[in-house]
């Protein structure tokens, strides 16, 4: 009885060891002490503190671990720096990671710069809305972690439109908005703009690329890679659309993210934005007048299409800099950034206090918390984290990325530029980007 | 040459830390410059050789023919800009009539330790169509607003005003100093003599200040076609008011092509060699150098 005993007990002792073991094993994986370096655009010292806070929350795993956001300029600037490191064989010069677009990704990960994150995301997969890593895909591959997918909205300033008797709801299609804006016009004595129109590059990014161009169904190159934007009836329907809201004085012409933009947003001379829902973080910076005037709503659709704008789809991509020796912890904080409730929501919370830039989650769990629904005073008790989700809805393809369309965003965006400037006519503007393609890129790679 | 080297060692010693620097980061890289410019190369994949197709690729490319032009009419403009106000300038802080030279000395100076871009950003203000300050005077004296920013006609403009008040304190400096050293005998005998101040400036100060006038006329020319932070941050619709320097820029970090950006930096390099030669053979035939 007694041999028996023993026996029971050390087979139990053994057993308890076992199970014990693989997670003794993984909480003795520690990170080495130093500095995680991640590049990003926009506000990321708002991100930042998120990642702090997780940090201090995994001391177990990275007692002496430091993060930070470095701020680049824009997305190309962060590809420049990493292209430039790697080619003078600075690898600790490098970052650990960096927020990504479809282009960066493209681009970066055709270089071999960027860890293959495909069988760690496809384990994740399930808890993220359908298509998160899309744009993060190239041939069967993921090269970048979904951080947000936002959506093309309608910011409008209700005030105005209360004051000029006109409805909102008409913006539901282009036609309405572009009534809408006429009206405006009218009724004001031409002092109420409909919306804005910058000089310089923003234009072709806000209004074309992220904007009329994909809800139009419009294309740079058929699916040879051949130059089509000036035969392609997507690209007529976009920039005619632009052209129209232009040549009738329906747009203030003025720099974006500028304090002339905002200064004329709060004297209610811009009645509407047509912008990515990030819009919002700029408009909760920067206006104070018209505070709890502003709504958000979905896209306007062109009714020849019948798509409500493409989401624009950020990621985190994981730079291989020889021995990324933190990958494994900035796919935990990516990993807990999207499933970490509470804290994700008193981060939020957080943020609408001292005015910071977040974004709605892309997991389904956390998408179904009534968090995410809840309102706001900066848009008259509406919900602006609801009217975001609900711009996911009947969403636009985004327009086909290649290794050529940073190239092309910079030939296109010269002849915006002239035609804003009144020097071209868009039927030129258009002839010209086309002609300007086929001279100095000719064909492209479609991915 | 070994015999030479022994006899001179100390001088070749002392002279050598700037010939090394020279060499790794001037000489190779323009060298290899000048390779890359015959290849296709994004500075992260396999170099591809493609000939004189990235020169070819100048002829029919309009924007460096936009930057060519622009960049030369920055140099004509920055270079009489510059000289004239300099000129100007440190006349007014070599009269005896003016006091408190010290005080305007460092007024003067200010402009020049100002950062480029920080003092491009402010023109950008100023500048801007609907708000700046500039538009505000000239509708307050009745014009019209003026699209500095916006319109091919204006943008250089204001590129040309910042270019110009950002050089003029240093080479009002370089002016000062070559006035400094004029003897004051010269004007004492030309006061006897009877010539008025129109007459002493254009009969001796002009002549004595030749060869200064040369040397800030050669690196103006420098300094201009080099223009960078100036058109970036002012910058106008498309490749309207783009410099050379940006354009290289651009196509080297924005769009990557490596090989282009070089051959348009080959170009640039026999440009300035090109008018420097022109400059010292001019110079040499008035007997002056």
């Amino acid at each position: 009885m007694k041999r028996m005993l023993s026996l029971v007990l050390t087979l139990t002792m053994l057993l308890t060891l076992a199970a014990i073991a693989p997670a003794a094993a993984e909480q003795a994986t520690t990170y080495p002490d130093g500095t995680v370096s991640i590049y990003c655009t926009g506000q990321p010292q708002f991100l930042q503190m998120y990642f702090d806070g997780w940090l201090e929350r995994n001391r177990d795993i990275a007692p002496n671990v430091k993060i930070e956001m470095v701020q680049v300029e824009t997305q190309a600037a962060g590809r420049q720096k990493i292209s430039m490191d790697y080619l003078a064989g600075a690898y600790d010069d490098m970052p650990d990671a960096i927020y990504s677009d479809a282009v960066g990704i493209v681009d970066l990960a055709s270089a071999g710069l960027l860890v293959d994150e495909t069988e760690y995301y496809q384990a994740q997969a399930s808890l993220f809305v359908d298509g998160a890593a899309n744009d993060a895909t190239i041939q069967g591959k993921v090269w970048g972690l979904p951080d947000s997918v936002r959506p093309q909205l309608l910011f409008y300033n209700a005030a105005i439109f209360e004051q000029y008797g006109i409805d909102p709801a008409t913006m539901s299609t282009m036609e309405g908005y572009l009534e809408a804006g006429r009206q405006l016009k009218e009724k004001s004595n031409s002092e109420v703009y409909l919306s804005y129109v910058d000089p310089t590059t923003y234009t072709w990014r806000y209004w074309g690329r992220r904007g009329l161009m994909p809800q139009a169904n419009a294309r740079i190159w058929d699916e040879e890679g051949n130059v089509v934007i000036g035969s392609d009836e997507g690209a007529k329907l976009a920039l005619t659309f632009l052209d129209t809201l232009n040549t009738e004085g329906l747009l203030y012409k003025t720099t974006m993210m500028s304090p002339p933009l905002y200064e004329a947003t709060d004297n209610g001379q811009i009645a509407t934005f047509y912008i990515g829902a990030f819009w919002d973080e700029f408009l909760r910076a920067n206006l104070t007048a018209t505070a709890g005037q502003w709504r958000a709503m979905s896209a306007p659709v062109f009714s020849e299409v019948g798509t409500a704008g493409a989401p624009v789809s950020n990621f985190l991509c994981v730079v291989n800099n020889g021995t990324n020796e933190y990958a494994g912890l900035i796919e935990k904080m990516w990993y807990d950034f999207h499933t970490d409730n509470e804290s994700r929501k008193a981060w939020v919370n957080e943020m609408v206090e001292i005015g910071g830039a977040y974004s709605n989650p892309i997991t389904l769990e956390m998408l179904a918390d009534p968090f995410w629904q809840e309102t706001a005073a900066f848009y008259g008790d509406t919900s602006f984290r609801k009217a975001e989700g609900d711009g996911l809805n009947n969403p636009s393809k985004n327009m086909t990325v290649t290794i050529s369309d940073a190239e092309a965003d910079t030939i296109i965006s010269a002849e915006i530029e002239k035609y804003v400037a009144g020097e071209q006519t868009m039927e030129e503007a258009i002839a010209n980007m086309d002609t300007e393609l086929k001279n100095r890129i000719g064909q492209t790679q479609i991915p | 040459m070994v015999k030479t080297l022994k006899k001179y060692k100390w001088p070749y010693l002392f002279i050598c830390p700037y010939f090394i620097l020279f060499l790794c980061f001037q000489l190779v890289p323009t060298v290899w410059t000048g390779v890359i410019s015959f290849a296709e190369w994004d500075g992260l994949r396999q170099l591809k050789w493609v000939g004189l197709s990235n020169y070819a690729m100048m002829l029919k490319d309009y924007m460096f023919v936009d930057a060519l032009r622009n960049t030369a009419l920055y140099w004509v403009a920055t270079a009489v800009g510059v000289l004239l106000c300099s000129m100007l300038i440190a006349n007014m802080l070599h009269s005896k009539k003016l006091g408190a030279k010290r005080f305007f000395k460092t007024v003067t100076f200010l402009p020049y330790v100002c950062a480029s871009v920080a003092m491009g950003l402010i023109f950008k203000m100023l500048f801007e169509e609907n708000a700046g300050l500039i538009n505000e005077i000239i509708l307050s004296l009745g014009g019209q607003r003026i699209p500095w920013l916006t319109s091919s006609r204006w943008d250089r403009i204001p590129v040309i005003i910042l270019h110009v008040w950002r050089l003029t304190p240093w080479y009002t400096l370089i002016v000062l100093s070559g006035l400094l050293n004029i003897s004051p005998e010269y004007y004492e005998a030309a006061t006897v003599d009877g010539a008025n101040a129109f007459q002493q400036f254009f009969s001796i100060t002009l002549p004595m200040l030749g060869n200064i006038l040369f040397f800030c006329f050669v690196t103006v020319t420098v300094d201009s076609w080099k223009i960078f932070n100036e058109s970036y941050v002012l910058a106008g619709p498309g490749s309207s008011n783009m410099s050379l320097f940006q354009l290289l820029y651009t196509s080297a970090f924005s769009t990557f092509k490596m090989g282009y950006a070089s051959a348009l930096g080959v170009v640039l390099i026999l440009i300035l060699l090109l008018i420097s030669v022109v400059q010292f053979m001019v110079r040499r035939k008035q007997g002056e150098i």
